[in-house]
């Protein structure tokens, strides 16, 4: 909210600094968003055109006498069209300074002036919410007078951010009275919003007193109250120049007299106000009610509203007249023939106005008081000072009828005096809390010997229990009190688990030399077509978002691996990377799955079709990372995974669960990336890797060891895994190892064979292996090899 | 016995000559072999002292001692010689050791994740337990039981992404406040790293998705001073040991009373003027806190005039901007190389 300084210190007594008032009020939770400066002004004075004549060597130029309040008037010379003789304006003086303007002496041809009659321009306020040309005082403006400090031109405007639960400090005299709280100054308000307490009851007592007055019916429980006014005798016109200059610095356009005064009203005291001209009202009665089918409304705005029967609408007995809580209708909108008016200060229901609002997609000034639930108080203090700003423009008010609710004080809340210290840890005694309450309007009386029972003022709604009253303490008293205390912290069945699993992974993975990347949990279309483009469909149906702000935000992503994808395409270089991250699918249900995918852009190699070295590093890698979580070694076997190379694809798996899937990317895939190296991909769920095993240690034997390498011709299917495990199983104890090291195909194997050489390493814990020990071992482990997997020695 | 003088006086030339070509340790292990070893001349000729008349064994004993003895004596100085002179050879060696290194191939953590670690491993320190929770939650975890009813004003603060009526992706980390305490009684003592999700216009200082670490300690006799002093621990962990705090006034609907958090600038020390890393203010935005809502502990069955608690959620990227130095938030998800081995 636009909150002009200048307007603020009629109400209270405030630094001269606008950084120090927004320090103050960002003390007391009224943060400044910013402060908008205003330009540098003076020698700005009030003058009267006494004479006007046209200048002897200009045609468009005219010499005017103007009168300041000193024994010479001053002589001017204006381009402007609009002056008279008569008119009081505003002059800048010789040495006056205006925004982007110092006056000086100077001649207009061959004619000294001696100062400048000025725009609203020309004092900082916006050109097109004022006259053309020179801007006209009120008449009865003192001569001479310091225009820049009468209007407090020189005034910034602080923008505050209000929280929601303080409609009551949307206005100029609420934020006055948490500042005159917070400095301990004097509040001054004037007469007419004073005592709010007192007019509790009001419905009662003003009733009847206007035989001519409006009816209202409330037909709609989210009217809560209603209070209407009839004034006559309106002369419509422009208002005077004080209020049009505090609208505009507040951020509002001057309209008319009659239309200002809502305005201001709105701004002053935080009650949105509708006048409608009772001339346009059908019958002498206005309903609330909820829209009836095929309803519609034309606002002030001028853009025609189709109701829905979800709207709460203020109607006479013919039409819809205004929106309730957001804006009036055109039909009843107050013109330059309007002579009769009808005031409305309503109270609704928060929430029904904010659906409203989001179901018509229109907010107003009023509709962002309106939806946070107002004070029912406000309706009569805006009611009646309305009525004092209508009587200064001429208009002959009739009494106020209160419809709906009545007033009722707020209930009252029950503290007890421990309450602040076991909240906020500081002690606080009875005396102190209620002095720091009772400038925000709170009474309080004592409760018992251990209580208080605080009885919030009328406007503040917020305030409904103990810690409600605490906060207000705690504001007031400042939380600088709060102490510094270091919790003992009992112990709790609180797992940390899935944090430490994602922690070990990733520094894992950094000391295997992965980068950890974050990307985007929200995807485009892109993602599905460029899979349907190489051929693929991706596994799980993905979740639609409903309202995106973007079309790169219209799906969730199904699969971490893209995001690598589009990694290795915009950076270009070969890396290892790796990310942790949240998939989801759409199934019967929205599936969310932490996983993990990794990935490696590696140079291509020159390697014949069946040898894939960089394949073997990236799998020693998943090996390693599974080593690390687990403490154990998987079992790789050959797989498809959606994404990956058919021929280059394996599974992962400790005692038959799959952990990972790994492999080359599908070069289809690839080309549509536009990644022309090669890409090695890794997936893991975090959902079922088991808890890490303890390494257990076994002393290696005292005793030499002997080495024998085999040079084996077996068909192509037959896989190293197949190989390592025969021979292990077959020699058992003996063999310390035993690992398949070298592949060869071409001439000289046969076609549809391949040469594998595998190593084993034999040794006996008891005593040292002898050669005819280890050549049985050899001979038993060939002749299974033979039989098992049709492998025979290599001439 | 002049034969066996003659003859040892043969070695001896012989070893003399060998040993005068011997370069290196090889050539004086195999002259040892040759002279010394098991059919060595020297050992032959000991052994031919038994065929000499007993009289003249021990004369000819002593030719042979006495010979050996020298020659193991030129042997030692040989090989003193020869490590001297490799000593010397290896010492003579001389790098130039401002050569580029050779980089280990290291990855790197995600500033993220180390930023979130420093904050959970100092509240882990402290007894707080570290929980994930999902993305996609329903609105009952991320607005109502947190004390924001349907047409509350403080829902339009949490613009989402919805995915159906009810189901949606959590703004903040809050809803595992609920998660935690619908699961477990007091002590709760958890902090909640995570991604949020919010439908803000991406910019140098937006981003529609961010990451938030939630704190919550509920058990009996817990007041703003033991957040207090938990904060401004964890301050001096991200910003050096004379780190301070402060709390301002503000509101959430899920605390009362409830506070936004400032750490004093680690770089002016509080004193603003045209700091870079604060902005002129002196001081960093955290986040928002406070104490529990009674409706929060009630709406999990806690009796809020037994137990009491605090909790916050600060904004990860918010931090690792000031704390990184880092020009745009996008940054942080672009991921270049270059970006990520800077800050690893
Ligand atoms: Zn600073």
């Amino acid at each position: 909210m636009k909150a002009p300084v200048g307007w603020l210190r009629d109400y209270v007594d405030l630094p001269e600094s606008s950084h120090e008032i927004a320090e103050l009020l960002a003390s007391i939770g009224f943060p400044v968003d910013a402060i908008e400066p205003r330009p540098e002004l003076s020698n700005v004075v009030v003058g009267r055109i006494d004479t006007l004549q046209k200048h002897p060597n200009a045609d468009r130029l005219q010499v005017a006498k103007v009168d300041i309040g000193l024994r010479q008037p001053l002589n001017i010379a204006t381009a402007a069209t609009n002056v008279a003789v008569g008119q009081m304006i505003a002059v800048a003086m010789i040495g006056a300074q205006l925004p982007n303007l110092k006056i000086e002496r100077r001649k207009m041809r061959g004619f000294e002036s001696e100062g400048m009659m000025i725009s609203a321009d020309e004092l900082g306020l916006p050109a097109d919410w004022f006259e053309d040309g020179i801007l006209q005082m009120d008449a009865e403006t003192l001569l001479g007078a310091d225009v820049i400090s009468y209007f407090r031109l020189r005034d910034d405007v602080l923008d505050v951010d209000i929280t929601t639960n303080r409609p009551d400090a949307m206005s100029m005299t609420g934020l006055a009275r948490e500042l005159a709280a917070a400095t301990g100054k004097e509040l001054r308000l004037p007469p007419e919003l004073q005592h709010a307490e007192g007019r509790i009851g009001a419905r009662d007592r003003d009733a009847k007193k206007d035989a001519d007055g409006p009816a209202v019916s409330i037909r709609s429980a989210d009217c809560t109250r209603f209070v209407a006014q009839r004034f006559s005798n309106i002369t419509v016109r422009q208002s005077p120049l004080w209020m049009r200059v505090r609208l505009a610095l507040a951020g509002q356009r001057p309209i008319n007299n009659i239309v200002d005064v809502s305005n201001y009203v709105m701004l002053e005291v935080g009650q949105p106000l509708h006048f409608y001209d009772a001339a346009h009202l059908s019958g002498n009665h206005l309903i609330a009610r909820d829209a009836a089918p095929g309803e519609k409304l034309v606002t002030l705005d001028d853009v025609e509203h189709e109701l829905f029967q979800t709207d709460l609408v203020i109607a006479d007995e013919q039409a819809v007249q205004g929106l309730a809580g957001i804006k009036g209708g055109k039909n009843a909108e107050v013109t330059a023939g309007t002579r009769k008016i009808i005031l409305e200060a309503a109270n609704f229901n928060g929430a029904r106005i904010r659906r409203m609002s989001a179901a018509h997609g229109f907010r107003t000034d009023a509709s962002t008081r309106h939806e946070k639930t107002l004070a029912p108080i406000l309706t009569d203090l805006g009611a009646a000072r309305a009525a004092t700003l209508l009587i200064a423009e001429g208009a002959a008010a009739h009494a106020p009828h209160a419809f709906g609710d009545s007033l009722q004080k707020q209930t009252p809340v029950h503290l007890p005096l421990g309450e602040p210290k076991r909240l906020l840890g500081f002690d606080l005694n009875a005396k102190e809390i209620r002095a720091l309450l009772s400038p925000l309007g709170f009474n309080s009386e004592q409760d018992g010997d251990q209580a208080l029972l605080i009885q919030p003022p009328a406007w503040r709604n917020d305030v409904t229990i103990s810690a409600d009253v605490v906060e207000e303490i705690a504001r007031m008293a400042g939380y600088d009190r709060v102490p510094m205390v270091m919790p003992a912290i009992a112990t709790h069945d609180i797992a940390s688990a899935a944090y430490h699993l994602e922690n070990r992974i990733a520094y894992s993975l950094e000391a295997l030399g992965y980068y950890e990347i974050v990307s985007y949990s929200l995807q485009g279309a892109g993602v599905r077509q460029r899979f349907s483009n190489a051929g693929l469909s991706l596994r799980a149906r993905e979740v639609e978002i409903r309202n995106p702000l973007s079309a790169e935000q219209t799906f969730l992503r199904s699969a971490l691996e893209p995001g690598i994808l589009d990694h290795f395409a915009r950076m270009d270089q070969p890396i290892k990377i790796f990310e942790l991250g949240h998939v989801f699918e759409q199934g019967d249900r929205i599936e969310e799955i932490p996983m993990l995918a990794m990935g490696w852009a590696v140079e291509n190699a020159r390697e014949p079709n069946w040898r894939d070295s960089a394949f073997l590093q990236f799998k020693g890698d998943c090996e390693e990372l599974v080593r690390r979580l687990t403490g154990r070694k998987p079992e790789a076997s050959r797989d498809t995974y959606l994404g990956m190379h058919p021929g280059k694809c394996a599974t992962l798996s400790l005692d038959g669960v799959e952990i990972m899937h790994l492999g080359a990317a599908d070069p289809r895939l690839l080309h549509g990336y536009e990644i022309r190296r090669a890409v090695y991909l890794a997936v893991i769920p975090l959902t079922h890797i088991p808890e890490p095993a303890i390494p257990q240690y076994r002393p290696g034997s005292r005793f030499p060891s002997t080495t024998r390498d085999l040079a084996l011709v077996v068909a192509l299917e037959v896989s190293a895994k197949a190989i390592e495990q025969t021979i292990a199983s077959t020699i058992g104890d003996l063999g310390k190892s035993v690992r398949v090291f070298d592949e060869y195909r071409g001439p000289q194997v046969g076609e549809n064979q391949k040469s594998l050489a595998a190593r084993m390493v034999l040794q006996r814990d008891d005593t040292t292996i002898t050669d005819e020990e280890a050549d049985e071992a050899v001979a038993r482990a060939l002749s299974a090899l033979k039989s098992e997997l049709g492998a025979e020695i290599r001439s | 016995m002049s034969q066996l003088a003659q003859q040892l006086g043969e070695i001896k030339g012989r070893f003399d000559a060998a040993l005068s070509r011997a370069a290196d340790d090889a050539a004086l292990e195999a002259l040892r072999v040759a002279f010394f070893g098991r059919i060595g001349e020297i050992t032959l000729l000991r052994r031919s002292i038994g065929k000499l008349p007993p009289a003249e064994r021990p004369t000819a004993g002593k030719i042979i001692n006495d010979t050996v003895a020298s020659m193991e004596e030129q042997l030692s100085a040989v090989q003193a010689k020869l490590e001297s002179a490799q000593f010397a050879s290896e010492l003579g060696k001389d790098i130039d050791v401002t050569f580029p290194s050779t980089e280990p191939a290291m990855g790197s953590i995600h500033p993220i994740r180390r930023l979130t670690e420093i904050i959970s491993g100092y509240f882990e320190r402290h007894g707080f337990a570290v929980v994930l929770g999902p993305e996609v939650e329903p609105d009952y975890y991320n607005f109502d039981a947190l004390n924001i009813p349907a047409g509350h004003p403080a829902r339009e603060g949490f613009d989402s992404f919805w995915l159906t009526d009810t189901l949606l992706l959590r703004p903040h980390t809050s809803p595992m406040q609920i998660r935690t305490m619908q699961q477990h009684q007091p002590p709760i003592a958890v902090i909640v790293p995570g991604k949020c999700y919010r439908r803000d216009a991406v910019d140098a200082r937006h981003s529609y998705m961010f990451h938030q670490v939630e704190g919550l300690l509920v058990a009996h006799g817990i007041h703003f001073g033991h957040l207090k002093a938990m904060l401004t621990g964890m301050c001096s962990e991200l910003f050096g040991p004379e780190s301070s705090i402060r709390f301002r006034p503000s509101y959430f609907p899920f605390t009362e009373p409830s506070a936004e958090v400032d750490a004093r600038c680690p770089l002016c020390k509080g004193r603003g003027g045209s700091c870079r890393m604060c902005g002129g203010s002196g001081w960093i935005e955290l986040g928002g806190s406070g104490m529990v809502h009674p409706n929060v502990l009630r709406e999990m069955k806690y009796d809020p005039e037994v137990v009491s608690g605090w909790a916050f959620g600060f904004g990860i990227e918010r931090m690792a901007l000031r704390r990184y130095d880092v020009d745009d938030i996008r940054r942080f998800f672009e991921n270049d190389p270059a970006f990520l081995r800077q800050l690893r």
